[in-house]
């Protein structure tokens, strides 16, 4: 069967190129140059057939794509890259290519992806792969001991601040924007992220946002709802609008059986456990909707002199929901990191609420681990019914209604090229094609809608009906491209700052916060007092009056 | 052996020659002053002040073995059989020296100053601030209190190694498999180990040890939900990988007993209690000892297990020094004050364990 | 503690043969229960590599009667029977890394064997004077390596290396494993000399032949079963090593422990692939395990008592 669909895919693939090669070059260059302008104006003659062709490898429903998989998916994309490069153009040059080696995803899929890219122009790509924990400390390290020993990064925004602020990227050429189509980005991806003093440097192949995940079959289930009405709660049995709502139903749920398992039923899953820095996001997601205020843009650090506000009442609240709930989640939560929460938990049928970025919604149907494909709802994340305004110092009830803030959490992964091939111009193009090779547009549409460790963060992935050809359930993609689009686009999307360093706060944020969870501390405020602390510690470190530069220019104010 | 002399005599009737033994000596001058030429060269260049110089400092490292050659090759020249001797033991002296003393140096100039790996202005010598730190930081102490934990369940490990090893070294059947059976856990890798076991046997749903949990009638298994027990089971998968060590280091003990001394306890008519707390445990002390000390210098680094499988949780309780400095220093790139921490500790555990030995040689004499 | 007291205390009276009975099912039973204790994890890693997800979820134990082994986990990384024969970037990034893992392992323990059974031979032979430091002292600075935590080891050697161009060699992390595990072998072979009797080389000195030809010819022979039981932890150790291997390799150089390691991540553990990894991981020492394993002790054993 797979063959089969090999097969026919190639044949169609060969086709179109036949059918460019024959058209006349300026129709050819016609059709690249108008990718600039959104997916709908594309010839659909080229596009759709070899999107949807996309989406059938290996389809929806077969299990994880594999090796095989990604090196057909780069071989279909390589048409960007034919119209700017001849073949063999970068025969012998050599590049090493930094990314993060998790399971069947980024630099496995980059190996498979660049393939064919490597076969067509001639250079070869060496792989530095490291362990999601590992990176920031490797990054780190080539930074201060001037190791600097890659050409091609796989990064996230939030590291920029590290990076490009201290002129170690390369400057994005402009045929690389025609190439990967930056206007089609969604809005909060495009500048000022990815920019640094009004130099591009970045190709997205991410957009990242927390959303919400819940289980519709708890929520459609009739018991749950009886015994909801029977125990005098206000309010229909629905799917939680806010985290004071979310706080009720896990502590309802606790002690009830599972609708799909049958093993013990929970609610919200929290990650109690630290996971190199990027556990504090979780809490984040709590907090948010409590500290980000419509009419202020700070929520982490005070703009004017980064004092921290982790310790201001919104966090302390998000800290104490957390506790309130404890004993409502699965056993061992305590050592669950939100790789557990996400992958073994959620996936796997325990847990009906859990915020994650959206990984979760396209592995709930094409990964090998996932059980609860049919039965996962998404929306953004919950609001709450009343905001902390920091500057007043209390609590506001706004008159639109509770008070929403998704939590744009890592801003996504990104490609970036060194400044180390700047000296030579072959290899400086050559990194820059393998680049926009993984940031083209129709990758981009095959990683989001696979496991590859990516989600979608162009307007034209949120075109539904790709989605649907490929095999996605109708209700179940627009519930999912509805909760992404919704946070991406949010007028109150609480953006991480991009300062350097900025894992250095988390990482020590989730060690206070493991003992706040373990009840190491009298109150949630007198740990909360702790890390703004130790906050305050690591901005004296790294300088001050630089992080408030650059905290401010990343706010835009 | 406190003997003043050497314990294997040799007859030396060198006859070396005064020019013999300038060639020797001259020898390891000129190699010096290469070495020292090199240096200079690359150190200025480093600095710009002379503008011709080598890419980086392999040469000097080339240099470095040149010299080192030639110094052991002096030996022989000037000082014939005496030089020989010297010989066994300059090479790995040679090579720890230069592998150790530049890091521990380097090290100690780092632990003394402020260098967050993210800050833009670099190093800065700061004093006794990182020490200052470390005596209010929490996280440290509590580290080093899970250190004293981790250490004392060696006794345990001790109590079960050395009864594997008498089991092993009794009559039994099979003894070829048993051996190589119990042998095996030390040759796994703590990183699949921590996997496999820590993460996938552990897990509380479908692993196989919380399904054995709920079998014996613990209802809700959770091997890391308090610290005591989470702490138990770092040590207990600790202990899985290690026991085998401590074992065949006793049981080689075992097996070089003379057969005529337990003939004749045996003879004696001792019962079996009385023959191994009167003749086989006083005749394991010394390796007992050795093996402790070895288990106790490996347990003092335990890391690779609690950094993959609980990073330290809940709350810091199975935080092992190494395993906080790592965080330290990885995450939070906090190069400086890590390595203050790194070079206490390393200051403790020298302590320590000089007392231990000095301690074990007093009491039941002087093994060198 | 409590298996020797069942074995001893009973062996008090000898004529009741149902006691004796007893004694040999309670020492076959202690036997059989740590040998599950040692195995099961074994088992547990390679069966699970030939598990599909729900196996995993359910707790699948017993391949053929539980599930239907599959070769997924060994697909993920190139070795099953349908992918071995094609190209795979996965498996040649996994052998990549076994050659390195075996470089410096098998590099490092002879370089440590060599420097450290010439130590450990002088200083149980003669008496040095370096400065300050006599016998003793010496034997003291070299086991006090041991001790070093690597992580104070850890950014200086980043350093030292980045200047001598040694990052990411193979050379450089086998001169960094000898020394690790240079204090291990000279603990062992110097026990393992002072067993030898002197006379042995007297003899062979009278006869006329020097140090070094008696070292060789007569002394090494006799100390075999140690350097072989050295070697082997030895090679244990820095074939494990994960520490110094993610800080000072990346991609040339980069190491199985490394590799395993770093398969986990942002998107959960697919535990097919995670266990055919380890099992791989962990195969050849498995190996080296079982035909090595009388030498380990054989060369354990001497010197241990005196």
């Amino acid at each position: 069967m797979k063959v089969e669909l090999y097969n026919h895919i190639m044949k169609q693939q060969f086709s179109r190129r036949k059918l460019l090669k024959g058209a006349a070059g300026a129709g050819a260059v016609a059709a690249v140059s108008s990718i600039g302008t959104g997916m709908n104006m594309r010839p659909a003659w080229a596009s759709s057939s070899l999107r949807a062709a996309l989406l059938k490898v290996p389809g929806v429903g077969t299990g994880s794509p594999t090796d095989a998989d990604w090196q057909k998916v780069g071989e279909m994309t390589l048409g960007p890259t034919k119209e700017v490069i001849k073949e063999g153009e970068f025969k012998g040059v050599k590049l090493r290519f930094m990314g993060l080696n998790n399971q069947n995803l980024h630099n496995l899929l980059f190996r498979g992806f660049l393939k064919p890219w490597e076969k067509y122009t001639g250079a070869t790509i060496e792989w530095i792969d490291l362990a999601q924990a590992d990176y920031n400390a490797r990054l780190q390290q080539s930074i201060a001991t001037k190791t600097v020993d890659f050409d091609i990064i796989e990064m996230g925004a939030p590291f920029e601040g590290d990076v490009t602020g201290r002129g170690l990227a390369s400057e994005m050429p402009d045929w690389v924007k025609t190439v990967i189509d930056m206007d089609d980005y969604v809005g909060y991806l495009k500048a000022p992220v990815g920019t640094w003093g009004g130099k591009t440097y970045r190709i997205s192949i991410d957009g990242d946002c927390h959303n919400f995940n819940y289980r519709t079959d708890y929520f459609d289930n009739k018991d749950f709802a009886a015994a909801w009405a029977a125990e005098g709660h206000s309010g229909a049995w629905e799917v939680p609008n806010t985290w004071q709502k979310v706080q009720e139903v896990t502590k309802f749920l606790k002690g009830k059986k599972d609708p799909l398992t049958g093993l013990d039923a929970n609610g919200y899953l929290d990650p109690l456990k630290g996971w190199g820095g990027f556990g504090f996001y979780f809490l984040g997601s709590r907090a948010t909707a409590y500290a980000k205020h419509p009419d202020d843009p700070a929520w982490l650090f005070n703009a004017e002199d980064m004092t921290p506000r982790v310790n201001n009442a919104a966090w302390v609240r998000a800290i104490q929901d957390v506790l309130d709930v404890m004993d409502a989640q699965p056993a061992d939560q305590i050592n669950a990191d939100p790789g557990t929460t996400g992958f073994s938990q959620f996936l796997a049928g325990t847990g009906s609420m859990l915020s994650w970025w959206g990984d979760i919604g396209s592995n709930a149907k094409t990964s090998d681990t996932s059980v609860v494909g049919d039965v996962t709802g998404f929306s953004i994340l919950p609001g709450s019914d009343d905001v902390w305004n920091h500057k007043a110092g209390k609590w506001d009830t706004l008159a639109s209604g509770p008070n929403y803030a998704p939590n744009m959490a890592y801003i996504g992964w990104g490609v970036y090229v060194m400044a180390t091939v700047d000296s030579d111009s072959k290899k400086r193009k050559a990194a820059w094609s393998a680049a926009a090779h993984l940031g083209g547009k129709d990758i981009s549409l095959w990683a989001s809608a696979y496991p590859s460790g990516f989600q979608p963060y162009r307007k034209s992935h949120f075109d539904s009906s790709e989605w649907i050809e490929a095999g996605y359930d109708e209700a179940y993609i627009n519930d999912y491209l509805a909760s992404e689009g919704d946070s991406y686009n949010h007028p109150n999307a609480a953006i991480e700052p991009r300062i350097p360093g900025i894992f250095q706060y988390y990482s020590v944020a989730e060690d206070e916060l493991a003992k706040i969870y373990a009840g190491q501390y009298g109150s949630a405020q007198e740990g909360a007092d702790a890390i703004a602390a130790a906050w305050e510690k690591i901005t004296d470190q790294i300088g001050r009056e630089s992080q408030i530069k650059l905290y401010r220019s990343s706010l835009g104010l | 052996m406190s003997t003043e002399t050497d314990l294997l005599y040799v007859v030396t009737s060198d006859n070396i020659s005064p020019r013999r033994a300038a060639f020797g000596r001259m020898l390891v001058r000129a190699s010096v002053g290469i070495l020292f030429l090199t240096a200079t060269t690359q150190l200025l260049f480093e600095y710009k002040l002379i503008s011709f110089g080598f890419e980086n400092w392999r040469p000097v490292l080339y240099a470095y073995i040149f010299w080192a050659i030639c110094l052991c090759a002096a030996q022989v020249i000037v000082r014939g059989e005496q030089g020989k001797r010297v010989l066994f033991v300059l090479p790995a002296v040679l090579f720890v020296v230069s592998m150790v003393v530049f890091p521990l140096l380097f090290g100690l100039s780092i632990s003394f100053s402020d260098w967050n790996l993210a800050s833009i202005d670099g190093r800065k010598f700061n004093g006794f601030d990182n020490f200052r730190q470390m005596w209010a930081d929490p996280f440290y102490w509590n580290a080093l209190k899970n250190m004293i934990y981790y250490t004392l369940a060696i006794v345990i490990e001790y109590a079960i190694a050395f009864g594997l090893a008498l089991l092993l070294n009794s009559e039994i059947r099979a003894q070829k498999f048993f051996r190589v059976t119990f042998l095996l856990p030390l040759m796994l890798s703590p990183v699949a180990v921590s996997w496999m076991v820590g993460k996938s046997m552990m897990e509380v749903r479908f692993g196989p040890l919380a399904r054995l949990a709920r079998w014996v009638g613990w209802e809700q298994p959770s091997f890391f939900g308090s610290p005591e027990i989470a702490r138990a089971t770092m040590m207990m998968m600790d202990a899985w990988t290690f026991i085998p060590f401590m074992m065949i280091m006793i049981l080689a003990g075992l097996q070089a007993i003379p057969k005529e001394v337990q003939e004749a306890v045996k003879i004696d008519g001792a019962s079996a209690w009385q023959s191994f707390w009167h003749v086989t445990f006083p005749l394991m002390l010394p390796i007992s000892i050795t093996a402790i000390l070895i288990r106790i210098i490996f347990k003092l680094k335990i890391a690779d297990i609690i950094i993959n499988v609980t990073s330290g949780g809940p709350g810091g309780a199975t935080d092992s020094v190494t395993s906080f400095i790592f965080r330290e220093y990885r995450d939070r790139s906090n190069v400086g004050y890590g390595t203050l921490l790194a070079m206490v500790y390393l200051v403790l555990i020298v302590v320590a364990i000089t007392i231990f030995m000095k301690l074990v040689d007093r009491w039941m004499n002087p093994r060198y | 503690m409590s298996d020797k007291q069942i074995f001893y205390d009973t062996d008090v009276d000898l004529s009741f043969r149902a006691k004796l009975l007893t004694k040999r099912m309670a020492v076959y039973g202690i036997l059989i229960f740590w040998a599950i204790i040692c195995l099961f994890p074994i088992y547990w890693t390679i069966t699970t590599s030939f598990k599909l997800a729900p196996d995993v979820m359910k707790g699948n134990m017993v391949p053929w009667v539980d599930y239907l082994p599959k070769w997924k986990g060994w697909k993920s990384i190139g070795l099953s029977p349908d992918t071995i024969w094609t190209e795979s970037t996965v498996r040649a990034e996994f052998l990549k890394r076994i050659i390195n893992s075996a470089y410096a392992a098998v590099g490092s323990s002879t370089i440590a064997l060599i420097l450290g059974s010439l130590a450990a031979y002088g200083l149980s032979r003669f008496r040095y004077k370096f400065g300050f430091m006599r016998n003793p002292d010496i034997s003291f600075f070299f086991l006090s390596q041991l001790i070093l935590p690597p992580v104070v080891l850890a950014l200086p050697f980043l350093v030292l290396y980045k200047e001598l161009a040694l990052l990411d060699t193979r050379i450089g992390l086998i001169m960094l494993y000898a020394l690790t595990v240079l204090p291990i072998v000279i603990w062992i072979m110097r026990d393992q000399f002072a067993s030898i009797p002197v006379e042995l080389e007297e003899a062979a000195l009278v006869d006329g032949l020097s140090i070094w030809k008696s070292f060789f010819t007569i002394v090494l022979p006799v100390a075999l079963p140690g350097m072989v039981a050295a070697f082997i932890l030895s090679l244990v150790l820095t074939w494990n090593e994960y520490f110094f291997a993610a800080l000072l390799t990346s991609t040339d150089a980069k190491t199985l422990p490394v590799m395993v390691a770093s398969q986990t991540g942002s998107q959960g553990i697919n535990w097919w692939s995670m266990a055919a990894l380890s099992g791989a991981a962990i195969f050849p020492l498995l190996i080296i395990g079982i035909v090595l394993e009388r030498y380990i002790i054989k060369g354990m054993a001497s010197g241990a008592v005196k």
